[in-house]
């Protein structure tokens, strides 16, 4: 049963990574992605490791696919590719993909291959993978690039905020002291009418204009800017 | 994991220690319980809106109306299955299956008895499945789930399906974070991620994590009031609006299985909150109770965690979106993270 499983993991790996390149709509690719990570989950499963099977299923298909479908839902879709690169943007990708493939075939020759051979460790310790085995790890032995990661994502999440302020403004206009009563207690009673500023020109403590705004942010794009800076700044 | 025969490798890597056939039997019989509690949990719904509505409820198709269900699902069977022309054939079809499968897939992880039950002679554990990372697996299957209604809202072709489904992607991420961040304070005082032994700690503790997590309680179900979408949060097919939010255009057995899952998913949330923090099979000051009692009991709380939804439902009236948004990720967020630090503090404090 592993080897079965392995061999339609495998297959479906490679065949949904190819296709995440290969096809021309960008939505299809992103669910071609999706079954990728889902079938890395499975790989990672027959390795003992539950807990980063499940976590990835968690985080990327969750999460972060969840994302990249909503965006494209919105701006992709389309059979067409989105207008040519720029010429020094190909070099610099090709540059890009160059330098990876090599330190992944550095990296797969020079340990992987090992593996093949031999048949595998002899003893697996029962808590191998548990995520306690794993939660002590990153706080004992793994700890300097655990939380060089976790400064790095915290690092990326601000930015993210601060750029998308920048770009469209979560608060157009005049900045407002953020308060949780005003959340709990919005200014008129938070009847439809006042969501779309009717009565109260500036709704609730933190409604998004429904109108579109005057920045320079794409038209159609007026649905919900703070649901979206906020969750990619959590990634 | 230590004695592993070679066909039970993979399983036991999330625990599965049965044998196969115990593992199917299991899995059909699941099956078969979630799906027939469907219906029953449609009717009492409908029972109990009526009642909190100062109505009868249904009563014209069998006795008090119990015969109801059948014919809501038998009507939706023998409708036409339509698609409409621009939608994506494929993905059209698909969706519903994966928001159902993977919402009756949530059902194996309920722990419904302690001890392994002796029947017909093999010990046989009341779970599908006993992982040591059963919590996660939860929030896994209910992530896969979200593409249920991502897919379905966006390939059928329409603007309402595709807000629907553009407000699950921002709702479900936005409160699953609240969610997965309020059961922290239960997973470190339990120490398990493991749901019977998260259970088998509240015996052990001799209280229900209520008691102790009563705020960790109060985000997990608000949130899980969210990722259900059902009433203060069910934006996602807020009728006055959206028409039917992202299954406008379902009609027939495929809108009956995004039904069949949104009534799993009103269960699980009870089954899941009675499990976390109600003790699961646990019975109060009766600490030896016969273990046949625990699938009832358990039972028996989930009703309770269900009537209060449907309670909730037949009160509150929606949210608006904004409100939604900055209560998940200003309120909820926070105080989850606060909850989680304030229980790790007292856990090695004291």
């Amino acid at each position: 049963m592993d080897e079965i499983l392995f061999f339609v993991a495998g297959i479906a790996a490679i065949v949904a990574a190819a296709g995440t390149v290969l096809l021309r709509n960008p939505f299809y690719a992103v669910l071609s992605l999706v079954v990728h990570l889902l079938s890395l989950s499975l790989l990672f499963l027959l390795l003992y490791a539950q807990f980063v099977a499940v976590v990835q299923v968690m985080v990327y298909v969750g999460a972060v696919m969840v994302l990249y479908v909503f965006v494209n839902a919105y701006v992709g879709g389309s059979e067409e590719p989105r207008g040519g690169s720029a010429p020094t943007l190909k070099m610099f990708s090709y540059a890009i993909a160059v330098t990876l493939a090599v330190t992944i075939g550095i990296a797969v020759l020079g340990t992987g291959l090992k593996a093949i051979d031999g048949a595998g460790p002899e003893n697996i310790p029962a808590s191998f993978g548990s995520p306690a085995n794993i939660g002590e790890l990153l706080l004992t032995k793994f700890l300097l690039p655990f939380e060089a990661a976790s400064f790095l994502l915290l690092v990326a999440a601000i930015g993210a905020v601060v750029l998308a302020r920048r770009r469209r403004g979560v608060l157009t206009g005049e900045e407002r002291i953020v308060s949780a009563m005003d959340v709990l207690a919005p200014a008129g009673t938070g009847s439809m009418r006042e969501g779309v500023g009717a009565i109260n020109p500036n709704p609730g403590a933190r409604s998004v204009r429904i109108a579109p705004s005057t920045g320079a942010g794409a038209p159609g794009e007026s649905a919900d800017p703070p649901a979206r800076d906020t969750t990619e700044g959590t990634r | 994991m230590t004695q592993l025969t070679e066909a039970t490798t993979v399983l036991s890597a999330i625990n599965a220690y049965e044998p196969w056939y115990v593992q199917i039997i299991k899995t059909l019989i699941i099956f078969v319980i979630g799906f027939s509690l469907v219906p029953l949990a449609l009717l009492y719904e409908r029972k109990l809106l009526g009642r909190f509505q100062n109505r009868p409820g249904p009563n014209r198709v069998g006795i008090y109306g119990s015969l109801q269900p059948m014919a809501d699902i038998g009507k939706l069977l023998f409708k036409e299955q339509f698609k409409p022309r621009g939608a994506i054939g494929w993905l059209f079809v698909l969706s519903p299956l994966i928001a159902m499968v993977s919402a009756l897939a949530t059902f194996m992880l309920v722990p419904f008895s302690g001890a392994p039950q002796d029947i017909l002679g093999t010990d046989v554990g009341l779970y599908g499945l006993d992982s040591d990372i059963g919590l996660l697996l939860f929030f896994a299957l209910s992530a896969i789930g979200a593409y249920g209604v991502l897919l379905g809202g966006w390939s059928s072709a329409s603007k309402y399906s595709f807000l629907g489904a553009m407000r699950a992607a921002a709702q479900l991420i936005s409160y699953e974070a609240s969610q997965a961040l309020a059961l922290l304070g239960v997973v470190m005082t339990a120490g398990s991620l493991s749901l019977s032994e998260i259970v088998d700690q509240q015996g052990d503790q001799g209280i229900w994590f209520l008691v102790p997590q009563i705020v960790g309680a109060f985000i997990f179900f608000v949130a899980t009031l969210a990722e259900i979408n059902r009433t203060p949060f069910d934006l996602l097919e807020a009728d006055s609006e959206l028409v039917a939010g992202f299954m406008t255009e379902y009609g027939g057995g495929r809108f009956a299985l995004y039904y069949v899952a949104e009534y799993v998913h009103l269960i699980m949330a009870g089954a899941m909150f009675s499990t976390l923090f109600l003790g699961g099979w646990h019975i109060p000051f009766w600490q030896d109770a016969p273990g046949f009692l625990d699938p009832f009991v358990v039972l028996a709380k989930t009703v309770v965690m269900v009537s209060i939804i449907i309670w909730i439902r037949a009160t509150l009236p929606r949210v608006r979106y904004d409100q939604l948004m900055s209560f998940g990720w200003k309120i909820l967020l926070p105080l989850a993270t606060l909850n989680a630090l304030v229980t790790a503090i007292v856990l090695v404090a004291f």
